[in-house]
C-alpha cells in the first residue's frame, strides 16, 4: 500500500505530462523546422503575428496599467461588495468565447449599448484594430486581475503597515512596499493573461472580424489558412507554440532574477525571523 | 470542432456520417433520419477527411476540396447533384446597398467568404465578372463560411455581405436580400462524393440524395437542379 501510492501517483503525471505534450509535439513533427522557417517569410503568416503583437502589447499595458491598482485596492480595501464585486470580475474567465464577443457587440457595437454614443464621437469599434485590443482586454485582463489580487493579499500586512508608521504616503507604500513584495505574482498572472490574449480566438473573431494585416491575428490565421493551405496553417501553429514557449520561459527566467534581486526577500526574510 | 473519434469507416452497424457543407444544414438531414449529418466549410471538412475522420459521404460546396480529396484517392468520383445563386444581403433596417454596385461606396462595410471559402471565392468571381473590384477594398472581414458573413450582417454591424440564396431564404426576417444579376452569377456546383471505399449505408444514402427524396428536400431549400 505505502509502496503501491507513490506509483499510482508517478503513473498519474506520465499521463498527464503525456497528454499535454503530444500534441504540441506532434505538430512540430509534422512540420520539418526547415518549413517552420519558410513560413515567417510568408506574408500573411507574418502580418498576422505582427497584428498579434501589437494588439496583445497595447492591450497588456492598459491590462497592466488598470489592473494593478484595481486589484490593489480589492485586495486591501475592506468594503460592502468586495466579494460581488470579484466574483463579476472573474466571470469572463468561465465565459465561452463567443459569448464574450456577443457580450462586446451587444455593448459597443453599431447597434449596441453604446453604440450611438461611440458613434457621435467618430468611433466605430467593430472590425478595427481596436476591437481586437478591447476583445483581448475583455478574456485576458481577469486572469492578470486574479492573480494580482493574491499576489498582493500575499504580502505581509506588517510591512506596509510599518511603512505607514514610518510615515509614507499611500502611493509611496503602495510603489515602493507592496509592489515590490508582490512581483513574483503579479508577474505570473501578468504572463498568465498575455498568452491568454495571444490565443483569443472567439470573442475577436465575432468582434473584430477577421482581415489580414488589419485584425487577423495569428489564431485567426491558422483558421483561415485551413480553407487554402493545410501546411500554412500547421507551421503557424508550430510558430505560435514556440512563441508561447519563448514568453514562459523569459517570464520564468526574468521572476527567478527578480526574486534573486528585489528588496522583497531583504524585506520579508526579517519579517520572518523576527 | 468534431468531436467523433475516428474509428470504422462507416463499416457495418456503425450509423452513417455524412460530411455536409454548411449550406445544405437544411437539406442533408432530410435525406434519411438514421445517419448522422455533420456541416462545416467545405475546407475544413476536407482536412479532417484527409485526417482520417470517419464519415461515408462527403457534400462539398464547390469543386475544387473534393477534386483534392479524389486525387488523393480519398474519396470516389464526385458527381454534380444541385445549384444555387448568389445574393446580397444587407440589414433589416438599413438602406446601405440596394444595387450590387453600392458595394462600392466609400463607408460601406462589406464582409465576403475568405479566401479559399467557396462562398467568398464565387462572391469575388461576380464583383470582377461586374466590374465592381473597388467593392473589395470596402471589406471589413473575411469569414470562415456563409454562416459568419450572414450573422455579422444580421447583427447590424456590415452594411453588406454575399451569401448563397439558401443561406438568405433560411435567415429571411433577420436579413434583406436581392439577388446578384444572372448576367454575374459564378457557375455553383455541390458535388456529392462517396467516401473511399464506400460502405452500402453510404451508397444508399448517395442514391437517395440524387433521386426523389433528395430532388424535393434540394427544393424545398431553394436549390436549383443541375442539368446532367
Amino acid at each position: 500500500m505505502t509502496r503501491a501510492l507513490p506509483l499510482v501517483l508517478a503513473v498519474a503525471l506520465a499521463a498527464v505530462v503525456t497528454f499535454l505534450t503530444l500534441p504540441l509535439l506532434a505538430l512540430f513533427l509534422r512540420v520539418p523546422p526547415a518549413e517552420l522557417v519558410a513560413q515567417l517569410g510568408d506574408q500573411r503568416a507574418r502580418e498576422a503575428l505582427v497584428v498579434s503583437l501589437e494588439t496583445s502589447l497595447l492591450a497588456h499595458v492598459l491590462i497592466l496599467g488598470l489592473g494593478t491598482p484595481a486589484a490593489y485596492l480589492l485586495a486591501t480595501g475592506s468594503f460592502r461588495g468586495r466579494t460581488l464585486l470579484v466574483t463579476l470580475l472573474e466571470l469572463p474567465l468561465v465565459l465561452p468565447p463567443a459569448v464574450a464577443g456577443l457580450g462586446l457587440l451587444a455593448a459597443f457595437g453599431r447597434t449596441g449599448l453604446l453604440g450611438r454614443e461611440l458613434r457621435a464621437l467618430g468611433l466605430e469599434i467593430p472590425f478595427t484594430q481596436l476591437a481586437v485590443v478591447v476583445a483581448v482586454c475583455f478574456v485576458a485582463s481577469p486572469f492578470y486581475i486574479r492573480g494580482a489580487i493574491a499576489a498582493f493579499q500575499a504580502v505581509d500586512p506588517a510591512l506596509p503597515a510599518a511603512a505607514r508608521t514610518l510615515g509614507a504616503a499611500p502611493l509611496r507604500v503602495f510603489g515602493r512596499v507592496a509592489l515590490p513584495l508582490a512581483l513574483g505574482g503579479l508577474g505570473a498572472g501578468s504572463t498568465l493573461a498575455f498568452a491568454r490574449g495571444l490565443g483569443e480566438f472567439g470573442a475577436t473573431i465575432m468582434f473584430a472580424g477577421s482581415l489580414p494585416g488589419r485584425t487577423q491575428t495569428a489564431p485567426l490565421a491558422i483558421y483561415d489558412a485551413l480553407n487554402t493551405d493545410f501546411e500554412v496553417a500547421l507551421a503557424l501553429g508550430a510558430l505560435l507554440v514556440a512563441f508561447s514557449v519563448g514568453i514562459l520561459l523569459t517570464t520564468k527566467l526574468l521572476l527567478s532574477w527578480t526574486r534573486s534581486t528585489s528588496p522583497s526577500i531583504t524585506l520579508s526574510a526579517p519579517s520572518g525571523s523576527r | 470542432m468534431l468531436l467523433l473519434p475516428a474509428c470504422g469507416g462507416g463499416s457495418g452497424s456503425e450509423p452513417l456520417v455524412v460530411f455536409a457543407a454548411s449550406s445544405l444544414g437544411e437539406v442533408a438531414p432530410q435525406i434519411e433520419p438514421e445517419a448522422t449529418v455533420v456541416l462545416g466549410g467545405s475546407n475544413e471538412l476536407a482536412a479532417q477527411l484527409r485526417d482520417g475522420a470517419a464519415a461515408g459521404v462527403f457534400l462539398s460546396a464547390s469543386s475544387k476540396p473534393v477534386e483534392e480529396l479524389r486525387a488523393a484517392g480519398i474519396v470516389e468520383r464526385p458527381i454534380a447533384f444541385a445549384s444555387n445563386r448568389l445574393v446580397v444581403v444587407t440589414p433589416p433596417d438599413d438602406r446601405a446597398a440596394a444595387s450590387l454596385a453600392d458595394l462600392e461606396r466609400p463607408g460601406t462595410k462589406v464582409v465576403l467568404g475568405g479566401e479559399g471559402v467557396p462562398v467568398g471565392d464565387y462572391a469575388r468571381q461576380a464583383l470582377r465578372a461586374a466590374g465592381l473590384e473597388r467593392a473589395l477594398t470596402r471589406v471589413v472581414s473575411l469569414e470562415a463560411d456563409a454562416n459568419g458573413v450572414l450573422g455579422k450582417v444580421a447583427l447590424g454591424e456590415a452594411d453588406a455581405g454575399i451569401v448563397y440564396a439558401t443561406d438568405a431564404r433560411a435567415a429571411r426576417g433577420k436579413v434583406r436580400s436581392f439577388p446578384v444579376p444572372a448576367r454575374y452569377q459564378p457557375r455553383i456546383r455541390y458535388y456529392a462524393a462517396l467516401v473511399s471505399p464506400g460502405s452500402e449505408s453510404a451508397r444508399r444514402w448517395l442514391d437517395r440524395l440524387l433521386g426523389e427524396v433528395g430532388r424535393a428536400a434540394l427544393r424545398r431549400g431553394g436549390f436549383l437542379q443541375v442539368d446532367s
